[in-house]
């Protein structure tokens, strides 16, 4: 009876060995299929910060156009989209629902540096490869993961809060610099960086105001402002606070230049403000290598209308397809014996990927994984939408 | 000084809109005992239903609003006859569940209609600033006020100076002693939910033109109210208004002389110091139990 259990449980160990082997083998290549490579897209498809979810639609319409061009080595996308409403719990529940139910074969997306940053628990123990297209936290993707899993294809908050910092201070006799931001990781990814470049070139931040998000009156803080003088102001603020803080700035006569984020768009913050007065002296980092609507992103904004004819293209709208683009052509050089593994070795072989999307150009390596390092600055210039790379200096 | 007077008018304008929704609030409160945790959601709604009046079906800009007051206030009779009234014979706690899922049912087809957009909301007014000195009185403090104060006056006549103010005077003291002379109390509660959520609609209609609007607008609003209300003492109706006030000056003061960070705890903080202080609020009245 003792030699019959002690085979039964041998049994079941080699077993339980077996089944762990085969889940191993399994991870390597869930989500795919012979025809199909399942991506999991999180967005802020609602809530207040869900004009960022314009950067998914583009990245999906991305995923449809290569389809339609035959797939990569014989697979097409299986698109799986699910909503994080930029809220930390819906995005690990979100995150938790992709991986776990529809066992999809690589993340990618994500809006909102709070919940990438939520999420990240969830997601790099499992090593699913996960490509942040939008959200700028640089603490997302590096240091590298365990798993070597996580890729950032937007500029991380270095890069974009440096080019903050070098435009600002590239503006003839600035000194005193003041800034107004969320109290969140997503502004500190701006302006953290952005102080330091500041500081470095002999600035001093003079004013640190927090305006929160859902607030709708930003008068104490640009009384602030208007008290303290300063040269410039750092706006990490998302883009509805932002069109407050503007409105409000011009209202008490508060026309000192702004700085703000990759978060807000140019002609997004017109259109929601309606004053082209107040955006005058508004500077805002503007990712791409032409304006939205100019004859580089053509092709771009055409793809994303042709799968999604109601789409308002606006500057988030081709942010993430050049992410896209990195993915699809490490795709294609992991081969169509596709693993998570061969996945992750290809994108980290990406070198100088000019996607023709963003102002910078991809790299990934080992041991970074910040794969875009520059921005350029949008304004108005003469009343009309300019690119810059510094104050005054077109890009 | 200057600051102090701009924060102040700027603070007054936010506050008139608090008190409007804690009066708003108030309303439902007194006439029902339920508070309505989806308040703030019935006020975005209202902002929504001018929105898709005036830009889908392009009526003008004042007669939507008149209409989606008018559509807010059916809808609040309609809630307490199809969700409050069947519920009444449970716990009280169910009023407080049914309040807050049907605020997030409103929040959840928003969602679903307009998830991803932020809307510039239309204006009805372009008033230019007055310029006393430096001191700038802008065309949202004056409109808003303006038509707070009107509305307010409208209200508290009917209220103390007219046979239906007596009326709900007199179910607010004992619904036993109304249902006695003949008032029929039921249709008086589907009254005064129509009431409240018509006068948040005016609330959201007044305030989205600044916030911009969007699906979740009214969870800001919502705590503002339930700080008014707490800080002018739960079921009064003046102390609803003055509590908004005061909220909406406070704000702007600790938010300039303290800390902007402040600005966002500032209807929190209220609501400890009142519960911690005085509990009853600055108008409320003690509740005596005689055993």
């Amino acid at each position: 009876m003792k030699h019959r259990t002690k085979k039964y449980l041998s049994a079941m160990a080699a077993l339980g060995v077996l089944s762990m082997i085969g889940a191993a083998s399994a991870d390597e290549t869930t989500g795919l299929t012979d025809t199909t490579i399942k991506v999991g897209v999180m967005g802020p498809f609602t809530g207040n910060a869900s004009s960022y979810s314009k950067t998914q639609i583009g990245l999906m319409a991305y995923f449809k156009h290569i389809n339609d061009q035959g797939g990569i080595n014989g697979r097409k996308f299986d698109i799986v989209q699910e909503d994080t409403a930029c809220a930390p719990a819906k995005g690990i529940a979100a995150a938790k629902k992709l991986i776990y139910q529809d066992e999809v074969f690589y993340l990618h997306g994500n809006s909102c540096s709070g919940v990438a940053m939520a999420v990240k628990p969830t997601v790099a123990p499992t090593g699913i490869p996960w490509i942040i297209a939008h959200a700028v936290n640089p603490k997302i993707s590096m240091p590298v993961n365990e798993k070597r899993s996580i890729f950032h294809g937007v500029p991380a908050g270095p890069a974009y809060g440096s080019t903050m910092g070098k435009f600002v201070m590239s503006k003839p006799g600035v000194k005193r610099v003041a800034m107004v931001t969320h109290t969140n990781d997503w502004a500190k990814a701006y302006c953290d960086p952005a102080i330091e470049v500041i500081k470095a070139a002999g600035g001093e931040i003079i004013e640190e105001l927090a305006l929160e998000r859902g607030q709708t009156d930003a008068t104490a803080q640009v009384l602030k402002l208007k008290q303290a003088k300063p040269d410039f102001i750092l706006a990490c603020l998302y883009e509805a606070e932002t069109v407050i803080f503007l409105r409000d700035a011009k209202k008490y006569g508060v026309r000192i230049p702004v700085m703000g984020t990759a978060g807000t768009d140019l002609e997004n913050t017109l259109e929601r403000l309606g004053d082209p007065d107040a955006v005058k002296d508004y500077y805002v980092l503007h990712a791409f290598v032409d304006k939205v609507d100019g004859p580089k992103m053509k092709k771009w904004n055409d793809i994303i209308l042709k799968y999604y004819p109601n789409e308002t293209i606006t500057g988030f709208s081709a942010v993430s397809m050049a992410s896209g683009v990195a993915a699809v052509k490490a795709l294609e050089a992991a081969g169509r014996d596709l693993t998570r593994s061969k996945f992750i070795a290809a994108l980290e072989n990406i070198r100088g990927l000019e996607t023709g999307i963003l102002a910078c150009d991809i790299t990934w390596t080992p041991t970074d994984r910040h794969g875009c390092k520059k921005s350029a600055v949008a304004g108005f210039v003469d009343g009309k939408p300019a690119i810059l790379s510094a104050w005054g200096k077109a890009w | 000084m200057y600051y102090f007077l701009q924060l102040t008018l700027s603070g007054l304008a936010q506050g008139a809109i608090y008190g409007l929704i804690a009066l708003s609030m108030t309303v439902v409160y007194r006439a029902t005992t339920v508070v309505n945790f989806g308040h703030g959601d019935f006020v975005m709604a209202g902002a929504f239903t001018v929105y898709v009046l005036v830009i889908y079906l392009g009526l003008p800009y004042v007669p939507a609003a008149v209409l989606a007051v008018v559509i807010m206030f059916f809808l609040g009779m309609g809630i307490s006859r199809g969700f409050i009234d069947p519920i009444k014979t449970g716990p009280h706690i169910g009023f407080a569940m049914m309040s807050i899922s049907l605020g997030y049912v409103l929040r959840g087809g928003a969602r679903t209609l307009w998830g991803r957009e932020v809307f510039p909301m239309p204006r009805v007014y372009d008033i230019d600033p007055i310029f006393i000195g430096e001191l700038v009185v802008t065309g949202d403090v004056l409109f808003i006020s303006a038509i707070v104060a009107v509305l307010l006056t409208i209200f508290f006549l009917i209220f103390y100076r007219t046979a239906i103010g007596i009326v709900i005077q007199a179910v607010y003291q004992s619904e036993r002693g109304a249902t006695l002379v003949g008032i029929n109390v039921q249709a008086f509660h589907q009254s005064m939910w129509g009431v409240g959520l018509a006068m948040g609609a005016i609330g959201g209609i007044l305030i989205a033109p600044i916030s911009l609007l969007y699906p979740d607008l009214g969870a800001t609003f919502l705590i503002r109210g339930f700080a008014a209300m707490t800080l002018g003492g739960f079921g009064s109706l003046g102390g609803a208004i003055v509590g908004g006030l005061l909220l909406g000056v406070a704000e702007q003061n600790f938010g300039f002389y303290i800390n902007t960070a402040l600005i966002d705890i500032t209807a929190y903080l209220v609501i400890v110091a009142v519960l911690v202080i005085r509990p009853t609020g600055l108008f409320g009245k003690a509740v005596t139990v005689r055993v």
